[in-house]
């Protein structure tokens, strides 16, 4: 059995950790310290980029690279966390706010002043309302403890933190959607580029990165980009804090070293399926994420062994499916959901999840021809690169997997079947 | 950004193309005649929003497909637009919209003219593997009293949204709920009530929003589109009259950069129900009866004659340069001096405001770094101006400045904002004039809100936008003069535009008639008064004065409509309509354009022009001309700045006199020194200012954009015609011990009218205004009163 590798859950349990006192005593803050004393902002962004820490919120780009496209110089510069973790099956941020909410402020903190930005933004989740009341109490004491503010640590810098609640759209987790009802607007996405590293939150130059990525920061800081390498696999370093659900007997977020096989999580730490039962498939990164199949348990959990399999490894959040799940049930409840949340903007997305779901629903109820088969792959391929955003992806890529892995399961369904076996 | 980019070389298909940098793709591949199906892309709209996703091209060395609507072009770019993988995308875009589209085609207004029509069928695949149920919406609803909106049909490609927030800036348009379900509304369900939302009926690319004008009035193959240009206000817009049996259908903008970026308000665009009224007058009368030409211009004459020199002609705002040139070689040739126009300005007042070297065209405002509005508000006269201005500040971050009686609807998007007293606008542009002059620091009570102005303002790259209201205070032009002096408005990109009252308000000084001031009505110095398109009673400020001097004249009316004024005239001759009309009208940049008939006049109306010249052999002066070229030609002989311009030259998008070479022989204005104009007698204004400080609110009146005979006509617009409001600070409210929305008597020296109160935050203490040219309760009844007392009406009521 394997075990998990804590870094940012290294002390999770332990009481009062949520407030600054148990979190300075453990040695909270003393990366922020660190970066405001003997290290310079154009060392921090190096050791940044240095560490090789991707991000965490689903695209794994590089966070040093992305911090390295800002501009320089004095101009109103802005740091978004991006705290609005909607994607189906992941739960890890909640966890890690909740517990240890001044590690995150800590990174923000840090991420600032590596960029210059003067304000960082949590957007948090409406639904979170519990734990956006728990981080605004402890910015309040991070403020008042000279962590944040107006002087951050006498060092001259400001770093103002700033709590927003959204208003539930799976769609303002998109960064420039994000950025957009920050802003007060309706949560759409932007058309790239301009990037939001060049002209971002109110036309400034802005960074957003995932909790789990700001978390990782004050980590780098005390031990050095290069001690951070020693973790994970060659192209993905560290480790990742996985949200493990649906069909296993220990669901939970688990952090652990990337490059594990991920068959070591499913079955080692979250316990595998009920007594008797086999994974069928499994989301290794999300609901967008296109399924994989029991033999691909065997690969190795990192960004590019389940890009390489044609998924990816998304907010790292594996959801498993055995074989009491119908796959075409599967498949029209993960395309409900990106129905539901599509935001309306482009036609490929807004019409495409609209016109799938219907499709399914039909595949569901057995009114279904070979010929709907057809179109639902081709609906997905359709959709798949040609949006505004990644949200029609996110529901044409595990849709047309599922088609495309587990066809017998829809043929079962087929209206001629069905007229057949009666 | 430069206008003049370097062009670079891409290959299109195969084909080299050249293209500024920097610019679209889409654009881009006009140049190598290469069509990208657009549906979201509107450049006027502002930056493109990549929603519709139609316009999907190949290009080399990306591995995603781009949106050539948001691909700037680059040096050396290869780019497809036609590989299988394009057209794949393109198939599948077209099948898309059209999943949830009605494709109701036979029974939709846009079907013939549709752009859905035409991509579907130039780039879609022809036919759609939908076969589950469509979404539905009630349909189609009144998105408000003007347009009808049918959600079904729409494909939810942003523009009509995108002209509401980025254009109009009413913001009233969203998109509500989200995904397949999203739709275009407002907040709360209520009424679409913007001046410029017929413009997203022409931005629709489908059938969706639809004029409550126009619709099933006729198919597009059956129409005729026929150019123009509308005179219902200053802002002159290029139109095309769409006209089906001899009858206009609608009014599309007819897009020119240099006037009105294409757009047209609510008023031109929805004003031409009238034209094909029941109502008109067709026939000459005299003393009420049928009376032949021949009896009506004989009658006319006889009494124009009569007068013996104790003539005065009143030319409507929206008559055409040859109309107003012919009327004033008439009164003239009568031995009259008295020739006015609606906004009465004297031609000696703007002359030095109006010469060629310190002009702007509008097109400046697109490029100035700073505006100043001063004395005006463009949305109520001049409405195309106010969707300019604030292009120049959302597009080019214009520092807008406002200077003005009223509130305007420009203040929201300026960076500073002052108000003057009514009556206090010579006062007000002295002390902006010293602060930008070398002048010594003003004193006084508008030298604060001066200073915070002027630091606004950057010489040499300023647009001065004034109401030529203004030039009702002599020493107002004056100030005006030296602000444009100390603007270094005669630097490339700079200058003045004033904003008349009467849409053709420039033309018609220009050709001379405004030789003299407003006629004064109470000297009772007319035995005759010809009135051409005008209607003082409604429109002038003193109404009690003229219908005394009506009532003492043997009075002439040359009238599209029976009015108030005609109802006292004893000649009544009708009047062509403006798209009856031939001609020319100038625009308040100098621009001349042409006036061409897009339909036969009704009944026996004959052109203005020609009874002009009739009515003019008549009285003994013989012209000989015997075409509206002629009269332009005649124009040309005897205006020098105007010299050589015909027809030809003028074209369909007009020419600006103040560019060409005979604008040299502009007369130029005397010396600082002797510029001050002497009056012949105190103008309102001046009376004003020497008038001690009466109790009561100074009063202020404007003409609301909806106030006149025009919303009346019109049964589309006639919900929009304002009833009598009289604004007040809420201070002043307060103070009086008045609501918001009660009913009050405004009185002053004795008259009096009746008004709604409205209280407004941004207004000046002491200031209270009225509409000009209501139905009823007009502010003119007042007689152009100054200063006003109000009664809260039926106590507690």
């Amino acid at each position: 059995m394997s075990a998990e590798t804590r870094l940012l859950f290294r002390n999770i349990d332990e009481p009062g950790l949520a407030g600054i006192d148990t979190y300075r005593r453990l040695g909270g803050y003393r990366a922020l310290e660190r970066a405001t004393g003997e290290i310079e902002p154009g060392d921090l962004l190096e050791s940044l980029e240095g560490s090789g820490l991707r991000g965490r919120g689903g695209a794994g780009f590089s966070m040093g690279k992305k911090s390295s496209f800002l501009p320089r110089g004095e101009m109103e510069k802005y740091l978004c966390c991006n705290a609005d973790e909607s994607e189906p099956g992941t739960f890890k941020d909640r966890e890690l706010m909740q517990k240890n909410p001044h590690q995150l402020i800590e990174g923000c903190v840090i991420a600032a002043l590596a960029v210059g930005a003067t304000y960082a933004f949590i957007f948090i989740r409406g639904e979170y309302w519990e734990i956006a009341d728990l981080l605004d109490r402890a910015v309040a004491e991070a403020h008042e403890a000279g962590f944040a503010g107006s002087d951050v640590l006498g060092s001259g810098c400001r770093v103002e933190i700033v709590v927003h609640r959204g208003a539930g759209a799976y769609i303002c987790g998109e960064e420039t959607a994000l950025l957009d009802s920050l802003e007060g607007k309706r949560g759409n996405p932007r058309l790239k580029p301009p990037f939001p590293a060049i002209q971002g939150l109110y036309g400034g130059p802005t960074l957003i990165n995932n909790v789990e990525t700001l978390a990782n920061l004050p980590h780098i800081v005390n031990n050095g980009a290069e001690w951070f390498t020693q973790f994970g696999s060659e192209q993905s370093l560290g480790t990742k804090v996985v949200s493990v659900s649906g069909c296993v007997q220990r669901p939970g977020n688990y952090e652990i070293e990337l490059g594990i096989p991920a068959r070591e999580i499913v079955y080692g730490l979250a316990g595998g399926p009920p007594e008797g039962r086999r994974v069928k498939a499994w989301f290794p990164g999300g609901s967008s994420a296109p399924v994989l199949t029991e033999a691909e348990l065997d690969l190795p959990y990192t960004f590019e062994a389940m890009a390489e399999a044609g998924s990816m490894l998304g907010s790292g959040a594996i959801i498993v499916a055995d074989e009491t799940v119908s796959i075409p049930e599967l498949a029209l409840r993960t395309a409900r959901f990106y129905q539901h949340e599509s935001c309306g903007k482009c036609t490929p997305c807004r019409e495409g999840t609209n016109w799938t779901v219907k499709m399914l629903e039909r595949v569901a109820n057995r009114e279904a021809t070979p010929m709907d088969l057809e179109i639902i792959s081709s609906v997905q391929e359709n959709i798949i690169g040609n949006c505004l955003c990644v949200l029609g992806d996110a529901m044409a890529m595990p849709v047309g997997s599922m088609v495309a892995k587990f066809r017998s399961e829809f043929d079962e369904l087929l209206e001629r079947q069905a007229v057949l076996a009666a | 950004m430069s206008p003049e980019r370097e062009p670079v070389t891409l290959v299109l298909d195969g084909v080299e193309v050249r293209a500024p940098d920097g610019a679209m793709l889409v654009d881009a591949a006009k140049g190598g005649d290469v069509e990208i199906p657009v549906f979201c892309y509107e450049p006027k709209l502002g930056p493109p929003v990549g929603a519709c996703r139609m316009c999907l091209v190949e290009v080399e060395g990306i591995p995603k497909l781009q949106t050539a609507c948001s691909t700037p072009v680059r040096d050396g770019m290869v780019v497809y637009t036609r590989t299988d993988r394009v057209i794949e995308a393109q198939n599948a875009m077209v099948e898309f919209l059209l999943v949830n589209h009605p494709l109701d085609c036979p029974v939709c207004d846009k079907g013939g003219e549709c752009p859905l029509q035409d991509i579907a069928m130039g780039w879609g695949p022809g036919r759609s593997r939908m076969s589950d149920p469509k979404r539905h919406f009630r349909k189609p609803v009144a998105l408000s009293p003007l347009v009808r909106i049918d959600r079904e049909r729409c494909i939810l490609c942003y523009r009509c949204v995108r002209f509401s927030q980025e254009v109009a800036e009413d913001e009233q348009l969203q998109l509500l709920q989200r995904g397949a379900s999203s739709y275009v509304g407002t907040f709360d369900d209520r009424p679409y009530i913007a001046p410029f939302q017929g413009n997203i009926i022409d931005l629709c690319p489908v059938g969706a929003l639809t004029s409550e004008a126009y619709r099933f009035r006729a198919r597009p193959w059956e129409n005729e589109g026929s150019g123009s240009v509308c005179t219902l206000c200053p802002s002159q817009c290029n139109v095309n009259f769409t006209v089906r049996d001899e009858r206009i259908q609608r009014v599309l903008a007819r897009d020119n950069p240099a006037v009105d970026d294409g757009w047209l308000c609510d008023k031109g665009r929805f004003g031409f129900q009238m034209i094909s009224s029941e109502e008109r007058i067709t026939e000459p009368q005299v003393g009420g009866s049928r009376a032949g030409w021949d009896g009506a211009l004989d009658a006319a004459a006889e009494r124009l004659r009569g007068a013996g020199g104790r003539v005065a002609v009143v030319v409507g705002g929206s008559s055409s340069n040859e109309e107003g040139y012919l009327a004033r070689r008439i009164v003239r040739s009568l031995g009259s001096p008295m020739i006015s126009t609606t906004d009465g300005i004297e031609a000696g007042a703007v002359a030095g405001l109006a010469t060629p070297g310190i002009a702007a065209a509008t097109s400046d405002l697109d490029r100035a770094e700073s505006i100043l509005v001063i004395g005006t508000d463009p949305l109520h006269s001049m409405p195309i101006l106010d969707l300019r201005i604030r292009k120049a500040v959302r597009r080019s971050n214009a520092r807008l400045v406002v200077a003005s009686e009223r509130p305007t609807a420009l203040d929201g998007g300026s960076t500073e904002s002052a108000r003057y007293a009514p009556g206090q606008a010579a006062a007000f542009m002295a002390a902006l004039a010293a602060e930008l002059g070398e002048d010594p620091a003003p004193q006084g009570p508008h030298a604060e809100d001066a200073a915070r102005i002027a630091g606004e303002l950057r010489p040499g790259s300023t647009v001065v936008v004034w109401g030529e209201r203004l030039a009702g205070e002599a020493a107002a032009t004056e100030a005006l003069l030296r602000c444009a002096e100390a603007l270094d408005a005669s630097a490339e990109g700079a200058g003045l535009i004033g904003v008349p009252d009467g849409a053709n308000g420039r033309g018609l000084r220009e050709v001379g008639c405004a030789g003299s001031p407003l006629p004064d009505p109470e000297a009772d110095e007319f035995d005759a008064i010809l009135l051409l398109g005008a209607d003082p009673l409604r429109d002038f400020s003193d109404g009690p004065a003229w219908r005394k001097a009506l009532n003492g004249a043997r009075v002439i009316a040359v009238s599209m409509f029976e009015n108030e004024s005609t109802k006292l005239a004893d000649v009544v001759i009708p009047a062509e309509a403006y798209a009856e009309k031939e001609g020319t009208v100038t625009h308040p940049d100098g621009r001349l354009q042409r006036l061409r008939p897009a339909v036969p006049r009704p009944g026996q109306v004959r052109p203005v022009w020609q009874v002009l010249v009739e009515l003019g052999e008549r009285v003994g002066h013989e012209t000989g001309l015997g075409s509206a070229a002629e009269v332009l030609e005649a124009i040309a002989a005897d205006v020098p700045f105007l010299a050589g311009l015909t027809h030809e030259e003028i074209g369909a998008k007009g020419v600006r006199w103040p560019e060409r070479e005979a604008a040299k022989t502009f007369p130029t204005p005397p010396p600082s020194a002797e510029r001050r104009i002497t009056m012949d007698r105190p103008t309102k204004s001046a009376a004003r200012q020497a008038g001690g400080a009466e109790e009561g609110l100074r009063l202020g009146t404007y003409r609301d954009l909806w106030a006149g005979e025009v919303t009346e006509r019109n049964a589309a617009l006639r919900f929009l015609a304002p009833t009598q409001v009289i604004e007040l600070a809420p201070a002043d409210a307060e103070r009086l011990g008045i609501a918001g929305g009660e009913r009050v008597t405004v009185s002053s020296n004795g008259t009096s009218l009746s008004a709604r109160v409205a209280i407004r935050a941004r207004m000046r203490p002491g200031a209270a205004f009225l509409i000009e040219g209501t139905a009823e309760e007009g502010a003119n009844l007042l007689g152009g009163a100054e200063t006003v007392q109000l009664t809260p009406d039926g106590g507690g009521g």
